[in-house]
């Protein structure tokens, strides 16, 4: 899936991820908020302890930056989640072509899916803590535990839906079964893939502060639930904030690598038409 | 029946859909069809008759349930480059370039790369693409991309070529020089063609012999044999052929009259 370079890709990348930041318009509605926030936070209405205002806030993000603490934090945090991401995405995908290929697979996972999906994975934190303990391990396995699913559902989905006539062309031309799936089926079905790692990208990182919340250690989660026992308020709120722009520097990443990777899809061109 | 020269011979060929959902569609009935070695077929009839169908079949890409297609004297297996298919929808590989879906079929052909990037700009050529060599098809136009997808087969050179109304998303002007293009082709190296259009004209022009189908389920309704001199310039304009197609048009809309009443009801 050479893209890259093309002046398709380039093309969508001009108008695309870069533009969007440097669009200040798109970022009003957010400044609204943190104008709300500080006014309110200083009209009295409330204690500080309740809602610190957002510059002691960014205050207090900015020294912990420079002592240095907060690099760690968000280091562990971004560590435990993408691997965490990693596993989840290689498993997942594995998973969903055996299934497709597979009826023994299928018959095995289908319902396991259907009814593992919608439970709050949350609930097995406990056992997961009985067998691995309090440290990385039980994290890594929540976070794995939680994001498979969306990739494993979106895997199915989209293998089982390339159209019939783009299998029989590659086999027409002289492809064996197996460079069928890997030449035909997984370019294909990439693009819903994609949307499925999308989805659990954010997911592994939730169920990473979550569990981190929960078990302690360092990182995001550990931090915050560390300065709410100290009723150290500007902290707590800080850790939002932190929360908040990892996540979307997260998410961030993958739309502008989705870009990147789908430079042939139609989807492409109308950002590029826009 | 068969003798030596038949190359494709289809014998009591039924087909029918069995959609998961939904109910049976008997598509083919009972088809029969010698095609020689070498010999240029046009199939027309009205829409749904099942002409997809049939093409499928040969290509193997469907199974075949009742009845026989043989080719070379054998049962036809799944699919493979001795019969080169143009399907009506291009189905062209989205994520690779014009170049990519060329180069495709000459990989797995196991040719040397220089003589793959050689075979795949004199084809990309012939049909009209160069300066797009490096486009994807979802910046190509429908008639582009029809003459992308005719480039990819023509360039593994399968002695059997099944056509899906390959010219039906061509303007008029592109479409005549493609027509030529092909038969230059054909002369070139003679293939075994089978040629679906709803161009009565088209299918004279290129056909030695035009199989009009029945409305669903298709049937072979009559077959028309169209020997003229395809290298007078004239040839269009000519007596024998205009008769031709008058032919072949009063047959085919009858058809498509039956067709339309059928939806009616
Ligand atoms: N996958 C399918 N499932 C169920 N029925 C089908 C399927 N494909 C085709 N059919 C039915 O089989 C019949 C023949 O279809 P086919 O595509 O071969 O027709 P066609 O002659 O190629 O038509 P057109 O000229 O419109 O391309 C149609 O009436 C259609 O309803
Ligand atoms: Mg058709």
């Amino acid at each position: 899936m050479a893209t890259v370079g093309t002046p398709l890709a380039t093309k969508a990348t001009r108008h695309g991820p870069l533009w969007s930041v440097l669009n200040l318009s798109g970022w009003i509605p957010l400044l609204v908020i943190a104008i709300a926030w500080e006014l309110c936070a200083r009209s009295g209405m409330v204690t500080a302890y309740m809602l610190p205002p957002l510059s002691v806030v960014l205050e207090r993000i900015g020294s912990d930056a420079i002592e240095g603490s907060l690099g760690l934090q968000v280091a562990m945090t971004l560590y435990r989640s993408l691997l965490g991401f990693a596993i989840a995405a290689l498993v997942g995908v594995v998973l969903g072509v055996g299934i497709n290929r597979s009826r023994f697979m299928r018959w095995l996972f289908d319902p396991l899916i259907s009814v593992g999906f919608p439970m709050p994975k949350i609930a097995f934190l406990p056992i997961v803590i009985l067998w691995f303990g309090f440290h990385d391990l039980s994290k890594l396995t929540m976070i794995v535990f939680d994001a498979v699913f969306p990739v494993v559902t979106a895997t199915v989905a989209a293998t089982a839906t390339v159209a019939r006539e783009l299998l029989w062309s590659a086999r027409n031309l002289g492809a064996n079964e197996g460079q069928v799936w890997r030449e035909v089926v997984l370019p294909a079905a990439f693009p819903q893939i994609m949307t499925g790692l999308q989805v659990a990208l954010p997911i592994a990182l939730i169920v990473c502060i979550v569990t981190e919340m929960k078990m302690g250690g360092t990182g995001l989660g550990g931090a915050m639930m560390e300065t709410s026992r100290f009723a150290d308020s500007p902290g707590v709120f800080a850790g939002i904030v932190e929360i908040a722009v990892v996540g979307y520097v997260l998410v961030w990443i993958m739309s502008i690598l989705r870009r990147k990777l789908l430079g042939w899809h139609p989807e492409s061109q109308a950002v590029s038409n826009r | 029946m068969s003798t030596m020269s038949e190359l494709i011979s289809i014998d009591g060929v039924c087909h029918t859909y069995t959609p998961a959902h939904g109910r049976e569609v008997l598509a083919l009935d009972n088809v029969s069809l010698q095609v020689q070695r070498q010999e240029f077929v046009a199939l027309l009839g009205p829409s749904g008759c099942g002409k997809s169908t049939l093409l499928y079949l040969i290509g193997g890409f469907l199974p075949v349930t009742q009845g026989s297609i043989r080719v070379d004297g054998k049962p036809v297996g799944g699919p493979g480059p001795d019969r080169g298919i143009v399907f009506q929808h291009f189905a062209l590989f989205p994520w690779k370039t014009v170049r990519g879906n060329v180069l495709y079929g000459l990989e797995k052909m196991g040719l040397p790369r220089a003589e793959r990037e050689e075979r795949a700009r004199t084809f990309i050529d012939m049909v009209g693409l160069s300066g797009f060599e490096e486009s994807y098809p979802s910046q190509l136009s429908g008639g582009m991309k029809q003459r992308a997808a005719i480039a990819r087969t023509l360039a593994i050179d399968p002695g059997i070529l099944l056509m899906d109304e390959p010219f039906g998303a061509l303007d008029a002007q592109t479409r005549g020089l493609m027509q030529a293009e092909l038969l230059r082709i054909w002369r070139g190296s003679p293939k075994t063609v089978m040629f679906v259009t709803h161009d009565v004209h088209e299918a004279v022009y290129l056909a030695r012999r035009i199989v009009v189908m029945s409305a669903r389920p298709g049937r072979v309704k009559a077959v028309i044999e169209a020997d003229l001199d395809r290298a007078d310039p004239q040839l269009t304009k000519s007596r024998a052929f205009i008769d031709i197609v008058d032919e072949v048009w009063s047959l085919v809309r009858e058809e498509a009259v039956r067709a339309e009443r059928y939806r009616a009801e």
